[in-house]
């Protein structure tokens, strides 16, 4: 009897692994891709810098902007907690410099370069939800110097992040 | 190093197919007989990545915590977090608690929990890495840990293995999960709570499990006495919860456990192997001590806090009369930012009570804190009998609410 209860769940598992490229958040990156991109690109200078972990920086007189992609806020669901660093953290690239919280999940946020935060989106204290609805603009994160300008180079181009993604999802 | 060891991990008995199970008895026996050859299995269980699988196909690897220690518990979830390479492997974590609440990474604890009860009870307070909500734990709630890469991170598929553990021990049981990955018995009544961390590369799910949990303390240390808090940190939503033990007495933690175990081996086509492990065997968890600790201090599970205010009133009777005082406070990273207590002029000094407001500025939100620096304070009024005596009542209601 025993065996045959395990038989059965192993039929079933087999099912869930077929069903498994529809899980959770995946169709809704899908659906946003290409709007998302398309939307960011015409928003911001072309300067804009992709990081693997789906944040993105703009670089203007010597201090990045920082936020997440669209692509990555949609899969997150609606923020409700940002966790920031304080103003005058000095990071080093890919160090962990905050979380945001959305539907009980709380992910770590990964600074794309080298720098000392110079500023902190206040706004999201009061209204985390900013970055579910202007990731590329009120939705910002923190400001940074960019201590070592050719880690820059190491970044995606907005064509790659896109092939980046799409690579993602297939 | 992982391609490397990959051969004599093949030949492992934890990792191969073939090989007789260990029941969790039988395997705990062994543990204590053969400490060293334990610690060498469990670490190739642990890390080795065995060439054979590819990248798609995955192995399960089922840890049980011989610990009931809330601290030592959690640190095992920040271990694996931090040091393993799930790429190719997935872990489930079984683990239970003496009584303990839990609040979320972004939590007010004053707000979301009765802390006086908790300090009378011995109940203790952690704060997780993960997001959610507030809960209670005790011996008859089970905690699931479900560790994957961050791209395989899937709630919906762990609490569907969860659901179809419980249908395998009483198929009568109606469970099921919400849009917000809750589990809820017959519809109405929540029995499991879920959060989440998402990581560099890990990412892991873990939920509560009611099954004879004290559910008359339950909701007795998730309702806050206090009340003028003001904070955007993330609120629980409160439910109305049962145990599992409530719909079918089988359903036990030793049944559920088992069948939970049960389920997710048979999702990897293996026999259950359960792993007994001891968190604190710094021979397996090397750092885990340090990881322990740090869950347990102050600076991370109150002053982690999110900045908030207090605003309040409360009333000290003195010498037959009652005071009225409003209280108005600043806090943040767990320290007094702002000071403001508001009382009838006469009462203190005036200069007397600005100093005392100056002195809690910076000071921890927290009674031992308080009381050190107000005793340290009247000091400075050596004289002054009746200001020690007014200062040390206050000092009392102010440490009352923290």
């Amino acid at each position: 009897m025993a065996m045959r209860v395990l038989s059965a769940m192993r039929v079933l598992s087999t099912v869930t692994l077929v069903r498994r490229p529809a899980q959770e958040c995946r169709l809704v990156w899908r659906s946003c891709l290409v709007r998302s991109l398309a939307t960011g690109s015409q928003l911001l200078s072309s300067a804009l810098k992709f990081t693997d972990k789906h944040e993105w920086i703009s670089v203007e007189n010597g201090i990045g902007t920082v936020g997440i992609s669209k692509f990555a806020q949609d899969s997150l669901g609606e923020v409700v907690y940002c966790s920031l660093p304080e103003v005058g953290k000095k990071l080093n690239k890919m160090d962990e410099f905050g979380t945001l919280e959305s539907v009980k999940a709380v992910s770590e946020l990964y600074s794309p370069l080298t720098g000392e935060v110079t500023e902190i989106n206040g706004a999201l204290t009061d209204n985390p939800g900013l970055v579910n609805q202007s990731c590329y603009e009120e939705g910002w994160l923190i400001k940074l110097t960019v201590d070592n300008p050719s880690e820059l180079d190491d970044l995606m181009s907005e064509d790659a992040y896109e092939k980046y993604v799409k690579a993602l999802e297939d | 190093m992982c391609d490397k060891s990959a051969g004599s991990a093949l030949s492992h008995p934890l990792l191969s197919d073939g090989n007789k199970p260990y029941s969790s008895l039988h395997y705990f026996i062994k543990m204590l007989l053969r400490p060293k050859i334990r610690s060498v299995h469990l670490l190739f269980a642990l890390r080795i990545t065995p060439a054979r699988y590819e990248s798609s196909a995955k192995e399960g690897v089922i840890l049980q915590s011989t610990s009931n220690n809330v601290y030592e518990n959690l640190a095992i979830e920040d271990w694996i977090h931090d040091q393993m390479n799930l790429e190719n492997k997935n872990v489930l974590f079984i683990w239970r608690n003496v009584p303990a609440v839990v609040i979320g990474r972004h939590q007010n604890p004053w707000r979301e929990c009765n802390i006086p009860l908790m300090r009378e009870r011995g109940i203790c307070l952690a704060r997780r890495r993960s997001g959610g909500g507030t809960v209670y734990h005790d011996l008859g709630n089970i905690n699931l840990t479900f560790f994957t890469s961050r791209k395989r991170y899937d709630r919906m598929e762990n609490l569907n293995l969860v659901i179809r553990a419980l249908k395998a021990l009483q198929p009568k049981v109606d469970v099921q999960a919400t849009s917000r990955f809750d589990l809820l018995l017959d519809q109405t009544f929540k029995i499991s709570g879920t959060a989440a961390k998402l990581g560099r590369t890990v990412a892991y799910h873990h939920c509560t499990l009611l099954c004879t949990a004290n559910s008359s303390l339950l909701p007795m240390v998730l309702e806050s006495p206090y009340r003028g808090i003001k904070s955007n940190a993330t609120p629980s939503v409160p439910s109305l919860v049962r145990n599992l033990s409530d719909a079918d007495s089988s359903l036990t933690c030793e049944s559920v456990m088992d069948a939970v175990a049960s389920e997710y081996s048979a999702h990897y086509n293996n026999k259950p192997h359960v792993h007994l492990i001891d968190p604190m065997d710094e021979s397996l968890f090397p750092g885990i001590s340090q990881k322990k600790r740090d869950l347990y201090t102050w600076e991370w599970i109150y002053g982690k806090t999110p900045i908030f205010s207090l605003k309040t009133t409360f009333q000290i009777l003195y010498q037959n009369s009652l005071v009225d005082f409003k209280l108005s406070m600043q806090i943040k990273n767990g320290y007094i930012e702002e000071c403001s207590i508001d009382f009838p002029n006469h009462w203190l000094p005036k200069d007397l009570s600005n100093d005392l407001q100056s002195a809690l500025e910076g000071c921890k939100f927290c009674p031992t804190e308080t009381a050190f620096l107000v005793s340290t304070f009247v000091r400075t009024y050596p004289q002054d009998d009746e200001v020690h005596t007014k200062c040390n009542v206050l000092c009392e209601k102010l440490v009352s609410i923290m």
